[in-house]
């Protein structure tokens, strides 16, 4: 499986875990290697079958509502050593909003306590109220502000060697209180920042793409593109934040 | 009625003549919030005017229109009625619609999903007619699952409240299968033959809504909607009472064959819309039907009917025809974007996208529509992208495939679609913030 520097995207259960338009982070990866002639192949993982991470270059997962992400996190934990190792290995790993808390130990389905896949040191419990709205966060890993929005029940705590994702700038991030948003272990980004967050901030998908590159000994530089279009949706919602 | 009540009654009333005879407004909430202030329970004192009876209509997509159709066609039978044509949906506005000082045969009334809750049990209507549930507003509503409760509670406070329901909805028959095991009546409508139509894309209720199992169709109308059924455990769309056949759609409107035990079959036609305006038009059927309506004297409210409400609205700027419509989550936007390609004309399109609190703040949904299917079409000659989030809309547009300028006003959607023959449309696509004032602006440039 792939040769060259096509990709190989794995995304799971696309089905389940596209509560907001979290689909649009694929195609915005797609694109954006298409554009720049590297090319692709996207393979989804629906219920029932077992995915296969050989070979996997980037993996997704998105965010479901309680009950669909209740069900994945079931499928996953069958799962989890393959996972691990893909992490451990240096694989790159996006999740978002409920895929984000399936990352840690342990996250709340109500007063439940659901076992998380481990994959990276942190854990989730549940505050009052929601935090819903637009967030904007500065991260290393992008040189725009990463800009979306936000709407979650749960609060993330990382463990004292997991990195945030970055500051919170507008918005309430992991916990609403520490400042802290996301996470970053190895080629792991984990984020509240929910749905559709790689069309806004370019930066942040190419940095996931040159990571996922340079773990096939490639050297990771990609052609720029022209970016207009996306940085003037960020700028707008940065300037309307601040 | 007791004396908190009447004077209730007149205070809304007051508020409301105040507002229509010397600020010349419409006033569809003050007034109805005024009486609310004085008695919270001042709807369950007036639904009594409504003397045969009341209709509320909820669903995501199509209150208004299948509100207003109903209404009309109740009026053209010589009925009086009352109504929040407007589309002020929550208890206010339903309230406003009550207080005219006439009393009236029916009360039909549009109402928000949540706002059920607290309409159903004041109103106590004889039917609630639920049309649809898509994903709308996740940030103000919650998720579907929290929608399907409060409408199954609201029944429940309502007993003798008959369901009107989609069959066709998985999700709609997962509230209807919940009201029928605490005694709610149900009657079901659907389209009870294979359209043919090209899928599109099913974001949610892909799964039973008891087992969790995948749906399998026979067919799909659109979106989740069609001939479902969970292959592990019967749960699967019911008999239907309202049946529509012999469905025909396209750029003359729609018509079908309207079926049901009681009165045979009729036709109906309406010379507008796509698929999802056969499912408001069965229901607004069924229902006249059901409160006395002749099939003659519905089709001749339907023929009459021009809401002039900014859906599906047709008018003509500068000699261009211009066609404005509402769309204001994926389904609602993907059923435009079908509409547009059953036009075969060249065709320029402005989109508009805020993100107001009656718009819900978060714009991630524009990622699940089907914008794709506009790429590459020849006769999609011009995009533009307006509103608060014109940026988001562009950006999503370009990864579909589609180049689109950024047009702040409507005006400037005109001027570029001036590159057009001028008897090629333009279409105007908005969510609902914008809807009110791109449609005063349209319709002054009209004049």
């Amino acid at each position: 499986m792939g040769n060259g520097r096509e990709l190989q995207i794995l995304h799971l259960y696309p089905e389940l875990l596209n509560l907001y338009g979290d689909s649009g982070n694929i195609l915005v990866l797609r694109k954006r290697l298409e554009w720049r002639h590297l090319g692709c192949t996207v393979h989804e993982v629906h219920m029932g079958e077992r995915a296969s991470l050989t070979g996997i270059d980037l993996v997704f997962i998105g965010g479901g509502s309680d009950r669909e992400q209740r069900i994945v996190c079931d499928e996953l934990q069958r799962q989890r050593s393959e996972l691990a190792a893909f992490v451990e290995d240096g694989g790159v790993l996006l999740a978002v909003c409920g895929g984000y808390q399936l990352l840690g130990h342990s996250y709340l389905m109500g007063n439940e306590e659901v076992r998380g896949l481990s994959l990276v040191d942190l854990y989730t419990d549940r505050g009052s109220p929601r935090l819903i709205g637009n967030v904007m966060v500065e991260s290393r890993i992008a040189p725009q502000p990463i800009v979306g929005y936000e709407n979650h029940g749960g609060r993330t705590h990382l463990g004292a060697r997991v990195e945030p994702l970055g500051r919170v700038l507008f918005g309430n991030g992991n916990d609403g209180k520490s400042g802290q948003e996301g996470c970053l272990y190895r080629n792991v980004v984990g984020t509240y920042v929910h749905g559709p967050l790689l069309p806004k901030n370019p930066g942040m998908a190419d940095w996931l793409l040159s990571r996922a590159l340079e773990r096939r000994g490639d050297t990771g530089e990609l052609e720029p593109l022209d970016d207009t279009e996306e940085l003037a949706a960020n700028e707008t919602m940065r300037k309307r934040l601040l | 009625m007791g004396v908190r009540s009447i004077v209730a009654t007149t205070a809304g009333r007051a508020v409301r003549a105040i507002l229509h005879g010397l600020m010349h407004r419409a006033g569809s909430q003050l007034p109805g919030r005024m009486a609310l202030a004085i008695d919270p329970q001042v709807v369950a004192h007036l639904r009594h005017k409504a003397r045969a009876g009341s209709v509320v209509v909820c669903g995501t997509n199509g209150k208004t229109t299948t509100t207003n159709v109903i209404a009309a066609a109740l009026e053209a039978a010589g009925l009086r009625v009352l109504c929040n044509r407007d589309g002020a949906n929550m208890l206010p506005g339903v309230a406003s619609a009550l207080l005219p000082s006439h009393t009236a045969d029916w009360a039909i009334i549009e109402a928000d999903e949540l706002s059920c809750i607290h309409i159903l049990p004041q109103l106590r209507p004889t039917y609630l007619v639920l049309l649809n549930l898509f994903r709308d507003q996740l940030d103000r509503s919650g998720e579907i699952d929290h929608v399907q409760d409060v409408i199954v509670q609201a029944l429940a406070a309502s007993p003798t409240t008959t369901l009107l329901v989609c069959g066709d909805d998985p999700l709609c028959m997962g509230v209807a299968e919940r009201a029928q095991m605490t005694g709610t009546t149900v009657l079901a409508f659907g389209i009870d033959e294979d359209l043919g139509l090209p899928g599109d894309r099913v974001p949610e209720a892909r799964f039973c809504q008891r087992c969790g199992t995948e749906l399998s169709y026979a067919y799909r109308s659109y979106a989740q909607l069609g001939a479902f059924r969970c292959p592990s455990c019967g749960f699967a769309r019911p008999e239907l009472d309202y049946r529509a056949t012999n469905v025909q759609l396209g750029q003359a409107g729609v018509a079908f064959d309207l079926a049901c035990d009681d009165t045979g079959t009729l036709r109906v036609n309406v010379s507008d819309g796509g698929v999802y305006l056969v499912y408001n038009l069965l229901a607004a059927t069924a229902l006249a039907l059901r409160a006395g309506v002749e099939p003659a004297t519905f089709q001749q409210a339907l023929d009459g009917y021009d809401p002039g409400n900014g859906r599906l609205q047709h008018l003509v700027v500068d000699g261009r025809p211009v066609v404005l419509n509402l769309a204001k989550n994926p389904t609602g936007l993907n059923q435009n974007i079908s509409l547009m390609l059953a036009d075969d004309r060249l065709k320029a399109v402005h989109i508009i996208i805020n993100d107001e609190a009656n718009d819900g703040h978060d714009v991630s949904w524009l990622w699940d529509v089907d914008f794709e299917r506009l790429a590459g079409r020849p006769d999609v000659c011009i995009v533009t992208a307006g509103g608060l989030r014109a940026n988001d809309l562009q950006v999503r547009l370009k990864y579909a495939g589609i180049t689109a300028q950024i047009a702040a006003q409507v005006s400037d959607a005109l001027t570029r679609a001036d590159a057009l023959p001028a008897e090629d449309p333009l279409y105007v696509l908005t969510n609902y913030s914008a809807l009110w004032p791109t449609k005063a602006e349209l319709e002054q440039r009209s004049r």
